[in-house]
């Protein structure tokens, strides 16, 4: 098991070594400001103070447009 | 599961900067009154008005379109158009322009698409080419701003437009701020307010951004919430900018201070005033080859032509 990240530009990262923490410590972890992503979990947007665990997908859409 | 300050549902936005955490209704809720009232106290719209939306087709401005064509049923005087640059960016524009399309159908607004290729004789992807050739200082973003500028007043003013509505947000205008204060060109941020400031001339078009005091995390979760986010395309050009560099540095500033982004905001909002003071007397000048507003005897839309054999 484990946490299933897909990034704006497709990619997946799998985050394999915790068993759950926040949003914003997922974006932390992977290098990524908070103030950049939005993170939706089954469709729906969550926040960064809420907790993902094993198992989660989350999607993440970028804030900063490229343009 | 954080819930919402106000009721108890869940929440879908937090305001680090407040400590507010808001549901999807409550957020819309907010995101309606912050737009409101920045339109009323600004004066942005009259009783009757030809909205002209500028529209590249990305998140900001499909939430601005589908904003104002919503306040716009509750107000049958006004007349809501979408106006897109094609600046010709191969890999880039053709993507958005789909999303755009998709929105203004599913809307049913009227909309028109302007052409660097039609207007200039090339697009931006030829323009960088020959600025390379010809060993020109400008970056792309350069050209790109001075032609989109120039098309979205004329083609705003051939479509009839009494005000042109861009989507810049707060983080924009902050971005701007930054980059103009780097280059302490303070002409330019007299430019920075939510109505056009200190342009009078006949043939412009007052330009309003109803967005102004929000933030881009906001904008972008509009997008989300209403199904207009659209798909993942970057410009090319645009990590050449120094924007990309100022817009990292400062997200990273807020991350560490929330509400920092607003005191910057405020800082260009006090300073405004003594600005126009200023630079209240300056009026446009008229370019003598195209006809167009300008501040200059030639306008750098016409400069930037004769530069790039254009002309």
């Amino acid at each position: 098991m484990a946490i299933k990240v897909k990034l704006p530009n497709g990619d997946l990262k799998i985050i394999d070594d915790v068993n759950e923490m926040k949003v914003g410590e997922l974006l932390e972890k992977l290098g990524l400001l908070r103030e950049e992503y939005i993170v939706t979990k089954d469709g729906y947007v969550i926040t960064d103070e809420d907790v993902v665990v094993n198992g989660d997908e989350v999607v993440l859409y970028a804030v900063v447009s490229g343009g | 599961m954080v819930k919402c300050s106000f009721c108890e549902r869940s929440a879908v936005y937090l305001s680090r900067a407040s400590n507010i955490a808001y549901c999807k209704k409550h957020f819309l809720r907010y995101f309606d009154r912050k737009v409101r009232k920045v339109i009323r106290k600004y004066g942005m719209f009259r009783g009757k008005e030809h909205i002209i939306v500028a529209v590249s087709g990305g998140k900001d401005s499909l939430s601005l379109l589908h904003y104002l064509s919503r306040l716009s049923e509750k107000v049958s005087t006004w007349k809501i158009s979408a106006l897109l640059i094609n600046e010709g960016i191969s890999g880039y524009r053709e993507v958005t322009i789909k999303d755009f399309l998709k929105v203004v159908n599913k809307l049913g607004v009227d909309y028109s698409i302007a052409s660097f290729k039609e207007e200039f004789g090339a697009t931006l992807d030829d323009m960088v080419k020959i600025g390379n050739e010809r060993g020109l200082p400008y970056l792309p973003c350069s050209y790109c701003g001075v032609f989109r500028r120039y098309l979205l007043n004329k083609v705003a003013r051939e479509m009839g437009g009494t005000v042109l509505a861009t989507a810049h947000n707060l983080d924009d205008m902050i971005q701007t701020f930054m980059m103009n204060l780097l280059r302490n060109n303070w002409e330019r941020i007299a430019r920075l307010g939510p109505v056009s400031g200190v342009i009078r001339h006949p043939k412009f078009v007052r330009r309003v951004k109803p967005f102004y005091k929000i933030r881009e995390k906001e904008t972008t979760l509009y997008a989300i919430l209403n199904n207009l986010y659209p798909s993942f395309v970057e410009c090319p050009y645009a990590q050449l900018n120094v924007r990309w560099i100022i817009r990292r540095q400062l997200n990273q500033l807020e991350e560490k201070n929330p509400g920092i982004k607003y005191s910057m905001l405020n800082a260009l909002l006090t300073i405004l005033p003594l600005l126009r003071e200023k630079y209240a007397e300056e009026e446009f000048l008229t370019c003598q080859i195209c006809g167009e507003p300008s501040t200059h005897t030639i306008c750098r839309a016409c400069l930037f032509r004769k530069e790039l054999g254009l002309l």
